[in-house]
């Protein structure tokens, strides 16, 4: 009884003539009508046509001061490098800040004390930063080889006890 | 305090837990904003690859077009050697599927039998050349090498499907997320008092369970004769990663790692006009161990750590010359 409605029904879609034929084919994107309005997601990490990656501002009101805006970037860069800048002698003030959520961009304020230009400041501290990057990966790779030798070597043991027993 | 001051205070890490899932380990003298930075640089900006376009070419299932081809986007493919492919919206080519920026991927069945029908990733067959062998495979880890299940088929129901993969990060849509999760933790013993632990009784420390191992790795718990020290920050940091399975826990790490680095670059690239992470940027596409961007390629040379950038360094035949543009050059100086 049952067997034989699956049959039927497996032969109406067998007979449908448009069931195996899509000329054109049909695309299908993760669009939906709702998102028709949505800015596309790229728009947080592609600069748009003509934009600066970064303007640069100088603050005529303070002296050494210069505002930078980072466009297409977000916390990611905004907070490591104030926070680093920080940690500087020649830093009087470094802070950023995001002027809307929905725009992909930051403002990054720097005062320092003249012996130094807030570019060059910023420069070196992503210069420094770099570094101590390659400082923890070249230690996590050592790590990570003999971590794994040793879970290896574990797991080998393991199964050699399981044999013996 | 000057940041050289430090001296030997290097960032060292070292691992508790490493296999095909799961890289658990700690950094040891760091700060949080980098940590921070390299934790969300790994959740959403560590490329990978997944399937983009789908082409319907049939399908009588009981599922829509869209649903399915959700399903596809979500699946896990195999992302080693994603650097050999070319950004999409970068590639030449005219509708972004040839063989330089995607993976081609065919997914083609038909129930024919009074079962029902089961689809799964390991259907998933590649139809194009991809750069590598692996390069957008399917990821499969269960012991039956099935995959996920994408559908279910009745008798007669018949699916066909060309799947093109491309490479994307995460901020786009999380089906490029490499990691399934990132533990990210510093200071377990709350001895910085960062937290403000919400308790119902009379005692926090009742109510919330310590994690003794956490704690102990990090140096024991808050001394309580002691003076709180206002000054401390956090130098010790937690990292968990977890991986979907399309790179490696480790492969996660050191891109991330690169994609910071990159980042970093170009801010430079931009701020002085001198292209000098050229060799930065080669160093950090190859594997950091031949130390293109460590300590002799890219260190400790002078020039970094003075702040003149004088002398005979990269900087002196860059294209943009720093003696003829004086630093304040710009307006309003």
């Amino acid at each position: 009884m049952e067997g034989s409605k699956i049959l039927r029904t497996a032969k109406l879609i067998n007979d449908n003539p448009n069931a195996q034929k899509r000329v054109p084919y049909h695309y299908v994107s993760h669009k939906t009508a709702a998102e028709e309005n949505l800015p596309g997601r790229f728009e947080l990490f592609i600069l748009d046509e003509g934009q600066q990656k970064i303007e640069v501002r100088e603050e005529t009101k303070v002296p050494n001061t210069t505002v930078f805006t980072f466009n297409k970037e977000d916390h990611t860069l905004g907070n490591l490098i104030s926070q680093r800048l920080l940690k500087y002698d020649f830093i009087t003030f470094s802070a950023y800040k995001v002027p809307h959520p929905l725009f992909a961009t930051f403002e990054l304020r720097v005062t320092t004390d003249g012996s130094i230009t807030p570019k060059d400041a910023v420069v070196r501290c992503c210069k420094d930063v770099i570094q101590d990057l390659s400082k923890v990966s070249l230690s996590f790779q050592g790590e990570w080889l003999n971590q794994k030798i040793i879970e290896e070597g574990q797991r080998d043991a393991e199964v050699r006890d399981q044999g013996n027993y | 305090m000057d940041i050289d001051d430090f001296g030997p205070k290097e960032p060292t890490c070292r691992m508790l837990e490493a296999n095909d899932k799961r890289a658990y380990f700690i950094v040891r003298d760091w700060n949080l904003e980098t940590a921070n930075s390299l934790r969300r640089v790994m959740l959403a900006e560590v490329p990978t690859l997944a399937i983009d376009t789908v082409e319907v070419i049939d399908n009588t299932s009981v599922l829509a077009d869209e649903f399915i081809a959700h399903r596809l986007g979500l699946t896990p493919l195999i992302a080693e050697d994603v650097d050999k492919l070319v950004d999409f919206r970068d590639c030449d080519c005219e509708d972004s599927r040839c063989d330089n920026c995607s993976v081609t991927l065919r997914l083609k069945a038909k129930c024919t039998g009074n079962d029902v029908m089961k689809v799964y990733a390991r259907d998933l067959v590649i139809e194009s050349m991809p750069p590598s062998d692996k390069l957008g495979q399917p990821v499969i880890t269960d012991a039956d090498g099935l995959g996920s299940c994408i559908v279910k088929l009745r008798k007669g129901q018949a699916i066909d499907m060309r799947c093109i993969a491309k490479k994307g990060i995460a901020k786009e849509h999380a089906k490029w997320a490499p990691s399934a999760a990132i533990g990210f933790e510093y200071d377990p013993a709350n001895k910085l008092h960062h937290l403000d632990l919400w308790y119902e009784g009379d005692d926090p420390k009742k109510e919330w369970p310590a994690d003794e191992v956490r704690i102990d790795l990090d140096g024991g718990p808050e001394k309580t004769d002691e003076p709180f020290n206002y000054d401390a920050v956090p130098e010790r940091f937690f990292f968990d990663v977890e991986t979907v399975g399309g790179l490696s826990p480790d492969a996660i790490v050191n891109n991330g790692i690169k994609v910071l680095q990159q980042k970093l670059a170009s801010v430079i690239k931009e701020l002085t006009g001198v292209d000098e992470a050229n060799a930065g940027l080669d160093g950090a596409q190859s594997p950091a161990m031949d130390g293109g961007f460590g300590n002799d390629g890219y260190g400790n040379d002078g020039g970094y750590t003075t702040p003149g950038y004088g002398g005979g360094n990269a900087y002196a035949g860059g294209t943009t010359p720093y003696g003829a543009t004086p630093y304040g050059g710009a307006p309003g100086w």
